[in-house]
C-alpha cells in the first residue's frame, strides 16, 4: 500500500450520523442558551418563542435518534481500553507539548472514546429530561427534577464541544476530513492510529 | 405609585365570593362546571378560569363545633417570584411598575416551567397551553382604579393600596406579624391572620424550590462560564502550544 493511498476510516453511516448529530447539537445550543437567558435576538432568528419552542423539541427528536444510532458507530470501540490508554492519559495525549511520545492507538483515541461515552451519557440524560419537561410537565417535583438534570447535561455537553470541535478542525489540521469524505491516507492512519491498521492488515489475511 | 399590594384579612371576610364572581366578571372569564363536594367551597381548587377562590376551612373546636374560616387564594405576586426565574419566554410574565406579576399569553411558549417552581401552586394553563392567573388586574390598576376583587368586596376583607401603608395598617390593627410582608422578597398580597398560616393551608415559611434556586444562582452563569472557558482554553493552546501539524513523511514510520 502506497503512503497517499486512502483508506476508509468512517462509513458513509457513519459520517451522516456524525452530521445529524452535530447539527442538532448546535441547533439545539442555540435555541437552548436562547431560552435559559431569554435572548430575544435568538428568538427572534427562530421565529420567536413559541416557534423556538417547537423546534427545539423536534430537534430533540433528531438528536435523540442519532445518538441512539451512534451506539452502532462508536460505542464498542468505546469501551475498549488498554494500557496504552493510561499512557496517553500520562502524555495528555501530546497536546501539551509536541515531545511527548504517544503511545499506539487504535481506531479512536483515549480523548475521543471518552468524549464518546460522555456525550452519551449526558446526551441521553438531557435526552430523557427533555421528554419529561416536553410530555409530562403535570408532576410538578419530576418537572424541577428534569429541569435541573437537562441544564447539567447542557453545561457538560456545551463545555465538551469547543474541545471536540477545536480538536478536529485546527488543533489537528486535516482531521476533518474524516467527517466529509471519511478517508484519510495510509501514512496518517499509520501514525495516528497504528494498532487499527496492524489490525485492518492482518484481517486482510497478510 | 410605590409598590402596591392586597391586604387580605380573613377575619373579615364572611364567604360570599363576590370576589370570585367580580373577578369572573372582569377579566371576562367562564364558569367551571363543578359537581357538589359537600362544601360551600366552588371550584375546589384554582383553574384557568378562576384566578381568585375563597378556601374555606373547617376547624371545628370544643367550645365553637361550627368555625368557619375563610381566606382568598390567588397568585401572591411575589417580588422575588419563582415562576419568573424558570421561565424561559421573555414578555410571557413580567412585573407592572406597581410590582405585580402580570402575563402576556402571546409570548407564553407553554412549557409549565413556572408552575413547577411556585411557592404556592398558583400559574394554571388554558385549553391552548397559555399561562393564566391572576394579574392584580394590572390593566384596571393602570387606570388608577383598584382590583375587581378589592372593589367588589363588601366587607373589606380584600383592601387595595400602598404596601408599606397597608402594612402599618394591618399592624395598628393588632396584627403583629403580617404574613408575606417579607417572604420572597415581600409577597404582593399580604395577608392578616390571626391563627397559623398553616391552619389557612399556606406554608410557614414559602420558599421557591431549592432546585431551582441553585439552577438560577449557580447552574445558569455555570452554563457561559463552561462553553466559554473551554473555548479560551482552546485559543489559548492554539497560541501557546500549537495545533499537531502532521505532514506525510515527517515522523512518518
Amino acid at each position: 500500500m502506497n503512503k497517499s493511498d486512502l483508506i476508509t476510516k468512517e462509513s458513509t453511516f457513519g459520517i451522516i450520523n456524525h452530521w445529524a448529530l452535530a447539527i442538532s447539537c448546535i441547533v439545539l445550543t442555540i435555541s437552548g442558551f436562547g431560552f435559559l437567558f431569554q435572548i430575544q435576538g435568538i428568538g427572534s432568528a427562530f421565529g420567536g418563542f413559541p416557534a423556538m419552542k417547537v423546534v427545539h423539541n423536534w430537534t430533540g427528536v433528531v438528536f435523540t435518534a442519532s445518538l441512539f444510532l451512534s451506539m452502532f458507530n462508536w460505542l464498542k470501540e468505546s469501551l475498549t481500553f488498554d494500557s496504552d490508554d493510561i499512557g496517553w492519559i500520562l502524555t495528555a495525549g501530546g497536546y501539551l507539548s509536541h515531545k511527548a511520545k504517544v503511545p499506539p492507538m487504535h481506531k479512536l483515541n483515549t480523548g475521543q472514546k471518552f468524549f464518546y461515552l460522555t456525550l452519551l451519557v449526558s446526551g441521553f440524560a438531557i435526552a430523557a429530561t427533555g421528554f419529561i419537561i416536553w410530555l409530562m410537565p403535570g408532576n410538578k417535583s419530576m418537572l424541577v427534577l428534569s429541569h435541573f438534570i437537562h441544564n447539567v447535561s447542557f453545561i457538560i455537553i456545551t463545555a465538551f464541544m469547543p474541545v471536540h470541535i477545536y480538536l478536529s478542525t485546527l488543533g489537528n489540521p486535516g482531521t476533518l476530513r474524516i467527517m466529509i469524505t471519511g478517508k484519510i491516507p495510509y501514512w496518517w492512519a499509520k501514525k495516528k492510529h497504528p494498532k487499527w491498521v496492524r489490525e485492518l492488515e492482518e484481517g486482510h489475511g497478510n | 405609585m410605590a409598590r402596591a399590594s392586597l391586604l387580605i384579612s380573613p377575619e373579615l371576610c364572611i364567604g360570599c365570593r363576590a370576589c370570585q364572581i367580580a373577578c369572573k366578571s372582569w377579566n371576562q372569564l367562564p364558569g367551571d362546571k363543578t359537581v357538589n363536594r359537600g362544601s360551600f367551597e366552588n371550584p375546589a381548587d384554582l383553574t384557568p378560569d378562576l384566578y381568585n377562590k375563597i378556601r374555606f376551612v373547617e376547624v371545628p373546636s370544643e367550645n365553637n363545633p361550627v368555625r368557619w374560616l375563610f381566606v382568598s387564594q390567588r397568585c401572591m405576586h411575589c417580588d422575588d417570584a419563582g415562576c419568573m426565574k424558570i421561565c424561559p419566554a421573555p414578555g410571557a410574565l413580567y412585573k407592572t411598575k406597581e410590582g405585580a406579576v402580570a402575563f402576556n399569553k402571546d409570548k407564553c411558549i407553554g412549557c409549565k416551567l413556572c408552575s413547577s417552581a411556585c411557592p404556592f401552586n398558583v400559574p394554571r394553563y388554558d385549553k391552548n397551553d397559555k399561562v393564566s392567573k391572576c394579574n392584580l388586574c394590572a390593566d384596571r390598576i393602570a387606570h388608577n382604579m383598584v382590583p375587581a376583587c378589592a372593589k367588589t368586596c363588601p366587607t373589606g376583607a380584600i383592601s387595595f393600596g400602598d404596601r408599606d401603608a397597608l402594612i402599618s395598617m394591618a399592624q395598628k390593627a393588632g396584627y403583629a406579624a403580617v404574613y408575606g410582608q417579607a417572604d420572597l422578597g415581600g409577597l404582593g398580597a399580604i395577608y392578616a391572620f390571626h391563627d397559623a398560616p398553616k391552619l389557612y393551608g399556606l406554608a410557614d415559611k414559602p420558599a421557591i424550590p431549592e432546585m431551582v434556586v441553585f439552577w438560577h444562582k449557580y447552574l445558569k452563569p455555570l452554563s457561559w462560564i463552561g462553553i466559554g472557558g473551554t473555548a479560551a482554553l482552546m485559543l489559548l493552546h492554539y497560541v501557546a502550544i500549537g495545533p499537531k501539524k502532521d505532514k506525510e513523511g515527517k515522523d512518518d514510520e
